[in-house]
């Protein structure tokens, strides 16, 4: 093809690719707002997504010394199948802490979708602020960027690869199990 | 504050809801708890060379354990002599001095004050800087697991771990040993330090009803404990005087852990046992394929088996902080300890499948206590009381069956016995029980 101008990795989408990009994205958070996780994961996804977020660590800038044995500890690092086990259990409708549900909200902003350096594939970062509400007064605030990789299957975009940033070493929250 | 024996009753059956709410007793289990008891602060293979070092607290006092020049493992409290500052910021990593950000003052890996700006001109080198070090943790080992104390009269962290030293060995002295993977994790629960602790020490009542629907989905050997369907004669709970505890599934090790992760961590246990069996015996080599709920007093906890390791740092009487590291053999390919540590993240890490269900519950079993005429009341551990007994070649006291709250007893009889304030020489023993088989 002869997008190769066009479609030249690290460059910004063109509007028409950045407009689709936007749209799966507010298409994604309402899906995961609205608790159709079955709909995300059949629908949004690609079959090899990788799906993380790594912790943060609190390190003096000077010093990169990786210790001893560590490792990048994830929070999430799920493959297709962990996902879907993870909303397999969300499903039973035995999740003493999904019931009253949690009323989770994303908002999405920031949005920067770039030509990856696969054909048709688009780099997209965004920021978001994820709110979670509780019972009566119980919240918590997330706040973050995302790394994505999109990837067209059959017309469709799909997400191919997320890596989350969440600013907090300590999560201020009794879990995140919920996704961002 | 009540009289303490008013406050835990009932051989640890019968507890005050105050104990769980109260900011004088709270101020009182830092005293008397937190500043005498050995509290575990990170493992010697996250920091092997010199100057490596680990922030962490003990209680609510900031410490940071470093590697020395000679490789020997020293803490120290983490505040400036000069205005209480502090003097590390940074989770952990490798430094040759902490420079206090306020007027510079630098103190050297083992805490002792080596620089102090202006020292000719300002001081009129009439400073006694040998004096104004950072005040001392006493540290030791126990097979590679790095523990301190700021009580000099306590005795050494063998005879504090008590009769539990001898279970540990079945994974801390298992040939080549264990480790803990790090960075840990970190997160928040607004419950009280207790609640976590009685809930790893020997809660197996909780699992089929509060993880029902993280076992529907796991599959495998525990499957079965969905909605507490079967727990005749699968497993075994002790409880040692020293007040540390464990409940032990038979043969489970590795049951919460899915897919690839079981079958090769199962092939390991497979072909490890036959060594176990050789170095520590029949008992533990069971042990050693058993799945554990367990906790050291006052605030470590851990999952063998699912490998989760964790410190519930108080912050106040109704918050902690949660340090998850991962629990590895150090003889496991690196392939099997990544695939540990993914898995342990996946059910007990802070977006853990099963650590979401057990966060609710601690914090509604401490915050219902804000209300006086809730607070009133007490609370009940009465469970299988009385079925403890002596097993002559096992340590401390067990019960039969991996649901009982035996252990829970000996975890508040022990809070007991510290808030009391009484010296160490008055405190209970495995020593003093084994005496009397």
């Amino acid at each position: 093809m002869s997008k190769d101008n066009n479609q030249q990795a690290g460059q910004s989408v063109d509007q028409s690719t950045h407009f689709e990009v936007e749209r799966f994205l507010v298409k994604e958070v309402r899906a995961l707002d609205e608790e159709r996780y079955h709909d995300w994961l059949g629908g949004m996804l690609t079959k090899d997504i990788i799906y993380q977020l790594p912790t943060q660590e609190v390190r003096y800038r000077k010093d990169k010394k990786v210790l001893g044995n560590s490792q990048t500890t994830y929070l999430y690092n799920d493959n297709i199948d962990m996902l879907g086990a993870r909303i397999a259990r969300l499903s039973t409708g035995i999740v003493w802490a999904e019931d009253p549900r949690v009323r989770n909200r994303r908002i999405i902003s920031n949005i920067d979708a770039e030509w990856a350096d696969v054909e048709g594939e688009v780099n997209v970062r965004s920021a978001f602020i994820l709110f979670r509400s509780r019972m009566q007064r119980d919240q918590a605030t997330h706040y973050g960027i995302r790394m994505d990789r999109l990837r067209k299957e059959e017309g469709q975009w799909k997400l191919a690869s997320r890596v989350i940033t969440l600013d907090q070493r300590v999560v201020l929250d009794k879990n995140i199990h919920c996704f961002f | 504050m009540k009289p303490i024996n008013k406050l835990v009753q009932q051989e640890g059956a019968i507890q005050d809801r105050s104990i769980f709410w109260d900011e004088d007793i709270y101020q009182k289990e830092m005293e008397e708890i937190f500043a005498r008891c050995w509290l575990f602060l990170t493992h010697e293979s996250i920091i092997p060379d010199d100057g490596d070092y680990q922030a962490t607290t003990m209680g609510e006092d900031s410490v940071v354990v470093a590697r020395q020049k000679d490789g020997s493992i020293k803490a120290f409290v983490n505040s400036c002599t000069h205005r209480g500052n502090v003097v590390c910021f940074s989770d952990g990593g490798n430094a040759k001095a902490f420079t206090c950000p306020y007027h510079g003052w630098a103190f050297g890996m083992d805490g002792s004050l080596v620089d102090v700006p202006l020292e000719k001109q300002a001081y009129h080198n009439d400073i006694d800087k040998e004096a104004l070090g950072l005040k001392k943790v006493r540290v030791q080992s126990y097979k590679g697991f790095v523990f301190g104390t700021f009580d000099d009269e306590a005795p050494s962290l063998e005879e504090y771990l008590g009769g539990m030293g001898w279970y540990l060995d079945t994974f801390m002295d298992a040939p080549g040993g264990a480790e803990l993977i790090g960075p840990p994790m970190k997160s928040i629960l607004d419950c009280n330090w207790k609640n976590p602790t009685e809930n790893f020490v020997g809660d197996g009542y909780h699992v089929g009803w509060a993880h029902a629907s993280a076992l529907e989905i796991a599959g495998g050997p525990l499957a079965g404990a969905k909605g507490n369907a079967e727990y005749q004669g699968v497993g075994l709970q002790v409880t040692v005087p020293e007040g540390h505890g464990f409940g032990i599934i038979w043969e489970a090790a590795a049951a919460l852990h899915a897919g690839p992760v079981h079958e090769e961590y199962q092939k390991w246990l497979d072909e490890r046992s036959p060594a176990i069996k050789e170095k520590l015996g029949e008992h533990r080599e069971k042990f050693y394929r058993g799945h554990w709920d367990a906790a050291i007093f006052p605030n470590c906890s851990f999952l063998y088996g699912t490998n989760t390791f964790k410190m519930w740092q108080p912050r106040g009487p109704h918050s902690i902080e949660v340090f998850t590291w991962t629990l590895v053999e150090k003889d496991m390919p690196d392939k099997l300890k990544q695939m540990i540590h993914a898995g342990n993240m996946f059910t007990f890490g802070t977006a853990g499948i099963l650590e979401s269900d057990d966060g609710e519950n601690m914090e509604q079993c401490t915050q219902s206590n804000r209300g006086y005429s809730t607070r009133q009341g007490t609370l009940y551990l009465g469970m299988g009381r009385g079925m403890e007994y002596q097993n002559p070649e096992l340590p401390g006291l067990v019960s039969d069956g991996w649901i009982n709250e035996a252990p829970q007893r000996g975890m508040y009889r022990r809070w007991a016995e510290f808030m009391e304030g009484k010296p160490w020489n008055k405190l209970s023993t495995s020593a003093q029980l084994d005496a009397n088989k």
